[in-house]
């Protein structure tokens, strides 16, 4: 825990400029350039609003602001899920020329995720202006809750980067994965008001993107406080997730090197 | 004083194929999927003193660049001890971390910062790298526009100039044009004769062994054939790799 520290104090910089590069060289070659940070969120939140409201013809209040919160905290998570499992391969010329402690490779990415999770997160700010949305102190409660969503994320990511280097198929595994937990995260649909009890409290309690989701919300445009028991276990657990997760990585990191190739 | 202690090392590959779930969901039992082991080095040991230069020689695959990746913390050792002292230690290797799409400017910073040098280090060291790398106001353009030669000369500078206590070459690089050939050739000799420079060279040029280095280490198949001073072993590894030749 202590080189942890230690490590993170002396490659904090290289993260920082190296997530700053990839976001640069991101838009670098494309014509709207950093215009699609903005645009994507913006469609998928009209795509699913049409979906939703017409197609299906479910009513929530404050629709567009309904799911760009549940899109934008799931892109986070799915971004590092499926950003991680090849992490250590797709970065082969570093990780075989130098030496470096692995989860910095994985912090510089999730600081490019965090970044579109800012964008995103301001959107939701402007969508809420425009709809109405009324701000309240509760709104606090967002901080402890993106806290939850990084360290869940960044827990089970650094589990998926240290398989992935020996698992040649996690990634489709992963997939899979991603997609039911997709539906069941309840990112277009309230979990609570569409599924039936109990099951939709059980999905609500045992699935963490869920929960991070539907607290979200409630803070949001309910102006209530997220349930803080099941708020404390999160978090233990995500604590415990990355404690494992950097565990393994250093006690394995120097044979990545060797496998990979 | 010393600066490189390694004791008994001995350094494997396993010769597994990567695990797959397909596959082991298919295969109705695993045919002995025993991890065949390859030692790629087996039980080195040496001592280095400081600012001192040894060459390290021996056939293809005899385990060389494996010894320096594990002196460089990109490998782990399976068996013994690598004692570097404290010393800051770099495998030279051109362009770690380099993205084609920013500027050579910005990728001084980050190959730098990858190394594990801060930034004030590299601000001071950023007139030298550019001027050395002879790109002029290129410097300011993206890296993929830059021609294969201009490449290498920036990385080059920058590996040569951000410098270590400790330095791992496998062969001495040289890049780019004539000039500049005979140019990082001489700045490479200028580094590994620095006094307190302690330096380790892979190279299959023996007259560039002997020119530059104090000791030199022979392995054989990972294993350690001799060690000691540059002519007594590069006159018997000279014989021995031509009676190779003659059988």
């Amino acid at each position: 825990m202590k080189s942890f520290i230690y490590n993170i104090k002396k490659y904090f910089n290289y993260s920082l400029y190296s997530a700053k590069a990839t976001l640069k060289s991101e838009v670098a070659g494309s014509h709207l350039n950093w215009v699609w940070w903005i645009l994507e969120p913006i469609c998928f939140m009209l795509i699913y609003t049409f979906l939703v409201q017409i197609v299906f013809s479910a009513r929530e209040p404050y629709f567009p602001v309904f799911v760009l919160i549940g899109l934008t905290i799931w892109d986070f998570f799915k971004r590092m899920a499926n950003g991680s499992v090849k992490l250590i391969s797709s970065n082969k010329n570093i990780v075989s020329k130098v030496y470096l402690p692995k989860y910095i490779l994985l912090i510089s990415k999730s600081l490019t995720y965090l970044f579109k999770f800012g964008v995103s997160a301001l959107l939701i700010v402007i969508v809420m202006i425009i709809f109405k949305v009324p701000f309240t102190i509760s709104l606090l409660f967002i901080i402890p809750l993106i806290i939850l969503l990084y360290l869940i994320s960044f827990g089970i990511s650094s589990i998926l980067m240290h398989f992935g280097v020996f698992v040649e198929d996690l990634s489709n595994v992963v997939n899979i994965v991603l997609r039911l937990l997709f539906y069941m995260s309840g990112i277009f649909y309230s979990i609570g008001s569409m599924v039936p009890t109990p099951y939709n409290e059980i999905l609500l309690n045992l699935n963490p993107i869920a929960f991070t989701i539907d607290s979200f919300r409630l803070v949001v445009i309910n102006g209530q406080l997220p349930n803080m028991e099941i708020l404390i276990i999160w978090f233990v657990i995500g604590f415990i997730l990355c404690l494992i997760g950097i565990k393994l990585i250093n006690k394995y990191e120097n044979s990545y090197a060797k496998v990979i190739s | 004083m010393n600066a490189v202690t390694v004791k008994k090392i001995t350094i494997s590959y396993r010769l597994l194929n990567k695990f797959s779930i397909k596959k082991n969901l298919l295969k109705k039992k695993k045919k002995s999927t025993k991890e065949e082991k390859f030692n790629a080095i087996k039980n080195v040991s040496f001592e280095l003193e400081k600012g001192k230069i040894l060459g390290v020689v021996g056939k293809n695959g005899s385990g060389k660049s494996t010894l320096l990746r594990a002196m460089a913390g990109i490998f782990s050792v399976d068996e013994g001890t690598i004692d570097l002292h404290g010393n800051t230690v770099s495998l030279l290797s051109i362009g770690v971390g380099f993205q084609k799409k920013l500027t050579g400017y910005e990728n001084i910073f980050l190959s730098g910062l990858l190394l594990g040098f801060n930034k004030k280090q590299i601000e001071e060291k950023l007139d030298e790298i550019i001027d050395f790398s002879e790109l002029g106001d290129f410097i300011n353009k993206p890296v993929s526009t830059y021609s294969s030669g201009m490449y290498s000369k920036l990385a080059f500078a920058i590996t040569a100039i951000l410098e270590t206590d400790i330095m791992l070459i496998d062969e001495v690089l040289s890049v780019g044009d004539i000039s500049f050939k005979q140019k990082s050739y001489d700045k490479m000799k200028e580094l590994i004769n620095d006094d307190d420079r302690t330096v380790i060279i892979v190279s299959h040029n023996l007259s560039t062994l002997k020119e530059l280095c104090d000791e030199i280490l022979w392995i054989h198949e990972g294993s350690m054939k001799m060690i000691g001073d540059t002519k007594t072993v590069l006159a018997e590894y000279e014989s021995f790799m031509k009676k190779g030749v003659a059988k």
